[in-house]
């Protein structure tokens, strides 16, 4: 049986948000919450394997209670179980301390019923760190591999997994012990249409929320603005690149065009030889 | 819940607009298992309208709506007809105070779909419905002598099983075709396109604007005259909280025939000099358009077959030249529910069954007006006079009459009198008032 475990996060929808030009903060007012996308694709690649292999995927968020509409949605998405873990001492948490949370929660849930492979998106939308998967897996103490775009194989027998990892230049192509985590990019599975059964059941769920409280002891002094060191100096949007030079190919004629073109690269040293075609 | 298991509702009520969720929470306050299946990502994400919901409806479907926090923006306190005319002018024929005034709760309320549907199924939900958002109903599920027992959704596994089904998809009523209860598509004369744009200004200016004290005030008006290019259609103004909905509605074959775009329709009609200083400064919200069926009486589908009943504007249950639709909407969602809940107690779902639906309709003023409206929408089409001439006509008379020129009062009636049989012969204009009279009348 394969156990995977997901870890997802709520964000604002930075395709409609603003920045406070005064400010520098995001304006989040009015601006819907979605599921972060990173997360979501993990969250498929997750239960297309529990589909294959047999087993479950169990869901963990930490945020405010209106996560769970996301963690629902997780549901709706196949997953089977999910949880939440919410207290007003968590807010104002940085990645150092929501790491925390969320290994003390994961490490909780393996003793429970030991986890083979956990998921994370390769960052959130939000605030693009890319750093709570490393930091959980560091705190565990689990081999990682970011930036998954496609698993190849997960062998239970023989604990081992093949996932491809992007670079900038090429695919590798990784073995890897299990258990392991991985932070994926949205490759590595698409968001089928979810069965109707699948989402009677979300809509119906309400998921488990621990809190301070339990069961999980947190140390007070790593959670919440207690435990975020970072401090954000300043944050705004960057100046827009100037558009480069247009040729009208209309007034010049396309030939013409292209060698201007190609001798402008050239002098700007951004090519330093033209291998045939253009003539 | 296994893969093979079936999925039950004692009703299902596909759509969860106004109809639906009015259908939704009078079978879920009845204590029936009912779904209530919306394809938009949440009740109201797919809606428009223009507009004012009346209190009415809400009310004998919710009596105690108001105490469960309406998203309304302002109650009408100003209702009526303003008349644009082509050289710029303006004639208002509203009212405020008197009757709109004297009633303890107003007669309607000026409010925004996306919000209102919202709260309208969740309402639906605390009565006991069970909302199913982001899924579409593509078919039903029929038993060997055709009765519907159930709807076929986009879903994988998607089939839902109920003994009763009432249809509340709005104006493109492909369901409804597709039992063969309407016989096609909406015809394009028989429907108006109508598009609106919200435009967000600040409270006081749209106070000072539209003279209203503040914003427990709020005015709705149709607007006639020179709205769309001379052609049959008419405008309407709203006022929210924050901004203003100001739209028009044209019929389709007219947009067709003029091979008009709807952008520029409504460019014209917001820089025409009454409009243009109402919207001025104001920054554009949003921007949409929406189908309004027209066709009446006369294009109303078979309302009820065996296991299922249609609601709303998929029935064209709309009364185009008051701009009641909602109301129709809502009510006939509550009847059609109403018969469901007696064929429970039956247990007989057949079209015989059902047919006590149309009978409730009957007994009410929908059927009633619509009966009565049946040749309007026709009137306009034959008498596009009455979006032009006249409403210039009013205008001219009207300045005429408030100028003091310095003549005779009979020599000015006598221009006057002369000016409306120059546009107009005086019999022509007599015959005119007597079809309007039986397009509104129904004589
Ligand atoms: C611009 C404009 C202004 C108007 N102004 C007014 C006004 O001021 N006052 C007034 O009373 N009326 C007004 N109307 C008319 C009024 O809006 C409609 O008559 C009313 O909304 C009809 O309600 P309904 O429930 O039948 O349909 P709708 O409100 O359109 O609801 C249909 C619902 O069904 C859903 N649906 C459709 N097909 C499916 C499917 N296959 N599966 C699942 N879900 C589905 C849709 O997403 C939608 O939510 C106006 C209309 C327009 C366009």
């Amino acid at each position: 049986m394969f156990h995977a475990l997901v870890a997802v996060k709520q964000v604002p929808d930075t395709t409609n948000i603003r920045i406070d030009p005064e400010t520098g903060n995001l304006v989040r007012e009015g601006v819907p919450a979605i599921f972060n996308p990173y997360d979501a694709h993990a969250l498929a690649a997750a239960v297309e394997w529990k589909r294959k292999l047999g087993g479950k995927v169990t869901v963990v968020s930490m945020g405010p209670p209106s996560f769970i509409v996301t963690l629902r949605e997780a549901i709706e998405m196949g997953a089977d179980e999910a949880y939440l873990v919410s207290d007003r001492k968590f807010a104002g948490a940085d990645t150092l301390a929501t790491s925390y949370v969320l290994a003390e929660t994961i490490r909780r849930l393996n003793e429970q019923d030991p986890v083979d492979m956990i998921f994370f998106g390769k960052q959130a939308i939000d605030g693009d760190t890319a750093q709570v998967g490393p930091g959980v897996a560091t705190r565990l103490d689990l081999p990682i591999l970011t930036y998954a775009v496609k698993i190849r194989d997960i062998d239970l027998e023989a604990r081992k997994a093949i996932v491809e990892r992007k670079t900038e230049r090429w695919v590798e192509v990784v073995e890897l012990p299990l258990p392991v985590m991985l932070t994926c990019d949205k490759e590595i599975a698409e968001i089928p249409f979810a069965p109707l059964p699948d989402l009677i059941r979300s809509l119906k769920y309400d998921p488990e929320v621990w809190t301070m409280a339990g069961p999980v002891e947190f140390d007070r002094g790593q959670v919440g603005v207690r435990g975020s060191p970072t401090i954000v100096y300043k944050m705004g949007t960057p100046e827009l690149p100037e558009p480069g030079e247009k040729i009208n190919t209309r007034e010049v004629g396309v030939e013409a065009a292209v060698r201007e073109a190609l001798a402008k690269a050239e002098s700007a040293g951004v090519l330093s030889a033209v291998l045939g075609g253009a003539k | 819940m296994s893969d093979n298991e079936q999925i039950r509702f004692d009703a299902v009520v596909v759509g969860a607009g106004m109809a639906g969720s009015a259908a939704a929470i009078v079978l879920g306050k009845a204590g029936l298992n009912v779904a209530l299946i919306e394809r938009g990502q949440k009740a109201g994400s797919k809606n428009y309208f223009g507009g004012a919901l009346y209190t009415h409806a809400l009310k004998e479907v919710l009596p105690d709506f108001m105490d469960r926090k309406p998203p309304f923006e302002r109650p009408v306190t100003e209702a009526g007809f303003w008349f644009l005319s082509r050289d710029g002018g303006l004639m208002k024929a509203t009212i405020e105070g008197g009757k709109l005034a004297e009633t303890e709760l107003p007669d309607a309320y000026i409010t925004m779909r996306a919000a209102f549907d919202a709260w309208w199924a969740k309402q639906a939900q605390e009565a006991g419905a069970f909302l199913i958002p982001k899924t579409t109903v593509v078919d039903f599920i029929r038993d060997e002598q055709g009765q519907v027992i159930g709807v076929q959704t986009d879903r994988p596994q998607g089939d839902i099983y109920a003994p009763v089904v009432i249809i509340c998809e709005g104006v493109n009523n492909l369901l409804t075709q597709k039992l063969g209860l309407a016989r096609r598509d909406v015809e394009p004369a028989h429907a108006a396109l109508a598009f609106k744009q919200v435009i967000s200004l600040p409270m006081e200016t749209i106070n000072a604007r539209f003279g209203l004290p503040d914003d427990a005030h709020g005015l709705a008006v149709s607007v006639l005259g020179d709205v769309s290019l001379g052609l049959p259609g008419m405008g309407f103004v709203y006022t929210n909280k924050k901004s203003i909905s100001v739209g028009l509605g044209v019929m389709l074959d007219t947009l067709a025939e003029y091979r008009l775009r709807p952008y520029d329709v409504l460019q014209r009609y917001l820089q025409h000099p009454a409009i243009a200083p109402l919207v001025e400064g104001g920054q554009l919200l949003e921007y949409g358009a929406h189908l309004i069926p027209e066709g009446g009486w006369r294009d109303m589908p078979q309302l009820y077959a065996g296991g299922v009943m249609v609601a709303g504007d998929a029935a064209a249950m709309v009364n185009a030249l008051h701009w009641e639709g909602t109301n129709m909407a809502m009510i006939a969602g509550k009847l059609a529910a109403e018969t469901a809940i007696e064929a429970h107690k039956r247990g007989d779902f057949s079209a015989a069954s059902l047919a006590r639906y149309r009978d409730k309709l009957q007994d009410r003023f929908i059927l009633q007006d619509l009966k009565q409206y049946r040749n309007f929408a026709r009137f306009l089409e034959t008498h596009p006079q009455f979006m032009d001439v006249y409403p210039n006509f009013l205008n001219s008379a009207l300045a005429d009459f408030f100028s003091a020129y310095g003549k005779p009062k009979k020599v000015l009636f006598r221009e006057i009198f002369g000016e409306l049989t120059h546009r107009r012969p005086l019999l022509k204009a007599v015959g005119d008032m007597i079809s309007m009279g039986k397009a509104v009348m129904g004589w």
